[in-house]
Formats: C-alpha cells, structure tokens, sequence
C-alpha cells in the first residue's frame, strides 16, 4: 500500500516541498501580469537567457554559476524591455532574436570540447539540486517580491491599462517596468535549476490564464492564480515523488489540466 | 457566482483524487515490496550490477538492486532521481566503479553517512581520459577480474555470514573470466602492436590489454558533436599510420565510422562498452565474448592474408 506521508522522511523533499511553497505564489503573483502585459513571450526568452547565464558564469570564473545567473539575468532582463521599448520592429521579433541569440551562445560555450551533457540537466530540472542557501534567495526574493506587489501594484496596474493616462498621473511607467522585469527575471534564475528551461514558462502562465478563464475581478484574478499554483506545485512534486518522474514537468501536467478544465468552464458558461 | 466557487472546488478537488488514485494504482503496481530483515546492496550502475550478482549469487537474505540508469550514454552525467535516494535510503552496501564515474558520490556520502561504499576500481590504475578520468576500467577483462575480486572480498568483510558463499561464486565467475582472458591473451599474441583508431574512451582499455597502439582516440557520445576539422584531422592520422581497423560503439560512432569507412577504406568494428544490456549473470561474458569473436574474425582476414 502506498505510504502517502514517506516523503517527509526525506531531506531533499522537505527542501523540495519548502521551495515550492514559496515560489509557486510567486509564480501565480507574477503571472497575473505576465499575461495582463502579453509578456508570455518575455518570461520565455528570460528563461532560456539562463543557459547563457551559466555559460557567462563558468567563463568569467564565477564562484558558482548561480551568481552569474543572477547578474545576467537582471542584465538582460533590462536589455530586453529596453529594446521592447523602442517601436522599430515588433516587440515578438526582437524578444525572439535576443532569443535565440543568447541561446546559440550559451550552448556554443557549453558544448565547448562536447560536454554540453553535463548541464543537459538544466532542461528538465532537478529538485535535488535545491540547497538550503537557494531556500534563502527564494525567501528573500519572496519577501521583496510582495512589498512590491503591495506597493507597487496600482501603479503597475495602471501602466499597464492605459500608459498614458498612467504618466499623466505622474506614475513612474518606465521604472515600473523595468522593476517588474528584472522581478520576473530573478525569480526565473532562482528557480530553474530545479524547474528546468523547458517548461519554466509553462508555470508563470498557466495559473494566470486559468485563473483569468474565471475570474471577475483583480482580486479573484490573484487569489484564483496562487491557489493553482500552490495546488499544482504541491500535487505536481508528491505525484512526482511517487511516480519517479521530473517534478517540473509533472507541475506543468496539473498546471495544464487545470488550465483546461477551466477554459471549458468559461467556454461552457459563456455560451 | 457560487456556481463558479463550486466549480473550482470541485475541479481542485477531482484533480486531487485523480492524481492520487492514479498514484497510488502507479506505485502497487511497481513496488516490489522491500523486506526489512534483508541485506540490501545497491550498485551504481550496470558493469557493476553483473559483478555483484555474479558474486552475490542466489546468497538467501541478501537483495541487489540497480540505480535507475540513464537510457543513453554513460553515467557520467546522471543525476540521482527521488527513487534512488529512496532506495538507497535502504540500502546497506554499496557498489560503485569509482575513477570519478559517479560524479554524484559526494552528495551521497554527504546524505548517508552510514552506507557502507565498496569502490570496486579503487587500487586500479585509472587511464587519464577527455575532461579528468577514464573510467571505463571493466572494459579490461583482467581489470574487471580485480574488480570481482574487491567486490567479494568487500562484501565478506561487511557480511561476513555468508563469506563462503561470496567466495564460492566469485571463485565460479573467475573461472570463466579467466578462459575469457585466455581467448584474449591468443588473440593479443596476433595482433599486439597493431595501429588503430578508437571512437570512445572505453576502448583505450581493450587497447592497452591487446597491446595495440592507438593511433588516435576520439571520445563519442550522445553531446558530442565532432567538427569537420577533427574528422579531416583524423582522416590524415589514419593514412599517416596505415591504419585498417577502427573500433567504435555502435550508438555513437556510426555516423563516423561510416564516413571513416568509406573515406579512408578502414575496417570499423562496433564493439559492445557493456555499459548497459540485459540484468543476466552471463552479459558480461557474452558481450565480452562476441566483443573478441569481432575482433578475432577482423583481425584474423588479415593475418590470412
């Protein structure tokens, strides 16, 4: 029969369980602008800059890749709004480009004499790889990340309806912006060692566009988009446990069944 | 609005007892069910799972298991899963290669100090190979003979209730090994010396016990992609030497030992690295066996000639 409390006599679980309690809020939190602003495109070519993250760090040395994740990450976090400011091209074009640019280049300097297969593991993520010190960056980003939200929400809010208007009010958008992305970008950095490249985007917009297939108002709209994600983190990391597979990967199956169920209940009812 | 509380409970909820019924149906189906009384041993990885169970035998009490292996390439790179914490959270002994191959004892030392490791490898002479160490030690018949050997005196020390039959079984195995060694050792009489060209780090092993000289080594697998320079480098160093055989796993090196065979007219011989196969006591020998029989058969035409 199966023993439903034998994870907690593990360690790397408690970790595991104690990472995902704190960073799928924030996923659910962050998400709700991501899909507000259309920055689905964004958040994906932020995790995929990740890659060259490591790379930059192994190059330049870095006490531990983690470190130059970080940096880059805040770097081209600001890069990427910086270009997407500018109205040359459309924004989906030029994320793209930086893209896969800053893709090729991680995996040109990682492949580097053919041992990219040591990190292959960033794809799909492994939650053993959370440490205690990794608990307390996502701690610390946890805390700043809701002080954010609770002082800055309006103002982001109201860049992101009208940006005019918003500067009319003398709301800072540009700044708004910018904090917002480099936000998003440490969260992603933090996390995808265990969630992995692949499907870490899958997990900022999930809850949100499930949660925006029911709800009526800003504040369902939240509420709705933590409770999928804690629910699908939670569910997502026993099932994987139990079933021996990658926990990213299971947390994205909840996350999409969700997703799913809800986008028939709105079809359904909208009729 | 109730309806739509409603329905998110109930959506949270179904999803909640599907995944846990689903789960649960998963895990009775694929529990074997551990016995507490058992002694539990836990080898790294395949090589080392055929030596234990050669050595460990039909032993009453004792249970081996393997970590769950990557399906491609070799070990260097794996990660440990939750279940093979799990299991060897278990376990009491266990058998690893050593030469750096399992990158991942560290953590584990770290995590279970009380776990007793047998480092099978640990008085061999581990070859230098691409990006540290060679760890391909059994592809050597008489250095994986010494392997056994570690791993049953290994085992008597830290269970010494069934020291006799540990020896017993490793004293049959060592028997066939050393016809094994035999067949190898008529062979390398042949062709000692003679230059080839090898396409993966295992082989330097089976190269140093037939004497041949390696006339370039190329280590394949499933991340590395060769350059066009390389192959061209190559290329020249086969001409240079008048190399006519090439050694290559099948899985890896196809894609150049075809090229090498028509480019160069060289003879590529994919060899089995027995780093993975059927859990059979025996797949050490066979693979091992046919590995000569190939190279008896390649190496024999030209000596006929």
């Amino acid at each position: 029969m199966i023993d439903w409390t034998s994870w907690m006599d593990y360690g790397f679980m408690r970790t595991a369980f104690l990472a995902v309690l704190i960073i799928t809020p924030l996923f659910g939190l962050l998400g709700t602008m991501i899909v507000n602003k259309k920055m689905a495109y964004f958040s994906d070519a932020l995790g995929h800059s990740a890659l060259t993250g490591i790379a930059v760090g192994i190059v330049f040395g870095a006490a531990e890749p983690s470190t130059a994740m970080v940096v880059f990450a805040v770097v081209f976090a600001v890069l990427l709004n910086r270009i997407g400011e500018t109205n040359t091209a459309s924004t989906d074009t030029v994320i793209s480009v930086f893209s896969s640019c800053s893709v090729a280049i991680g995996l040109a300097i990682l492949s580097k004499g053919g041992n990219f297969n040591r990190y292959a593991g960033l794809l799909v993520g492994d939650i053993l790889s959370i440490t205690n010190r990794e608990i307390a960056y996502l701690a610390a980003v946890f805390l700043v990340t809701v002080v954010f939200w609770l002082l800055g929400f309006n103002a982001l809010n109201a860049s992101c309806i009208h940006r005019t208007l918003a500067r009319s009010k003398r709301i800072p958008v540009r700044l708004m912006d910018y904090l917002f992305a480099v936000l998003v970008a440490l969260i992603v950095m933090l996390s995808i060692k265990w969630v992995g490249i692949l499907i870490i985007n899958a997990l900022l917009i999930l809850p949100a566009a499930s949660s925006r297939n029911l709800a009526d108002n800003m504040r369902e709209y939240h509420l709705f988009s933590v409770i999928f994600s804690v629910f699908s983190g939670i569910v997502g990391l026993l099932v994987s446990y139990y079933t021996n597979t990658a926990t990213g990967p299971m947390i994205v199956i909840i996350a999409s069944v969700i997703y799913f169920s809800t986008f028939f209940y709105q079809m359904r009812s909208g009729e | 609005m109730k309806r739509k509380y409603g329905f998110l409970c109930g959506m949270l909820l179904g999803i909640l007892f599907v995944s846990a019924g689903l789960t649960a149906w998963y895990v009775s189906r694929t529990d074997g069910g551990g016995n507490e009384q058992e002694l539990t041993v836990v080898t790294s990885f395949y090589p080392m799972y055929i030596a234990a169970m050669n050595v460990i035998g039909d032993t009453e009490g004792v249970r081996l298991s393997n970590l769950s292996e990557p399906q491609t390439g070799c070990l260097h790179d794996f990660q440990l899963t939750p279940e093979d914490m799990k299991l060897l959270s278990g376990a009491d002994i266990f058998i690893i290669n050593g030469g750096g191959l399992e990158s991942f004892m560290e953590d584990i030392a770290a995590d279970y100090p009380k776990l007793s490791v047998i480092e099978a490898g640990k008085d061999l002479a581990i070859l230098p190979g691409e990006g540290g160490e060679n760890a391909h030690v059994w592809m050597s018949v008489s250095a994986y003979r010494k392997q056994v050997a570690a791993i049953a005196e290994m085992l008597s020390e830290l269970d010494p209730a069934h020291e006799a039959q540990y020896a017993r079984n490793a004293d049959n195995y060592q028997k066939k090994l050393a016809a094994l060694e035999k067949r190898q050792e008529a062979l390398a009489k042949q062709i000692k010396g003679t230059p080839v060209v090898l396409l993966h780090d295992a082989f330097v092993y089976l190269a140093d016990d037939y004497g041949l000289a390696v006339s370039a080594e190329m280590n394949l697998d499933e991340e590395r992609q060769i350059s066009a320079g390389e192959a061209a480098e190559m290329l020249a160093q086969i001409r240079a030497d008048g190399v006519q055989q090439v050694l290559a796993e099948e899985s890896y090196g196809k894609d150049l030992g075809e090229m090498l065979e028509t480019e160069a007219g060289v003879q590529v011989l994919y060899l089995d690295v027995l780093n993975r196969g059927v859990y059979d006591a025996d797949s050490y020998l066979d693979g091992m066996q046919r590995n000569i029989t190939l190279l008896e058969e390649a190496f024999g035409e030209k000596q006929g000639e």
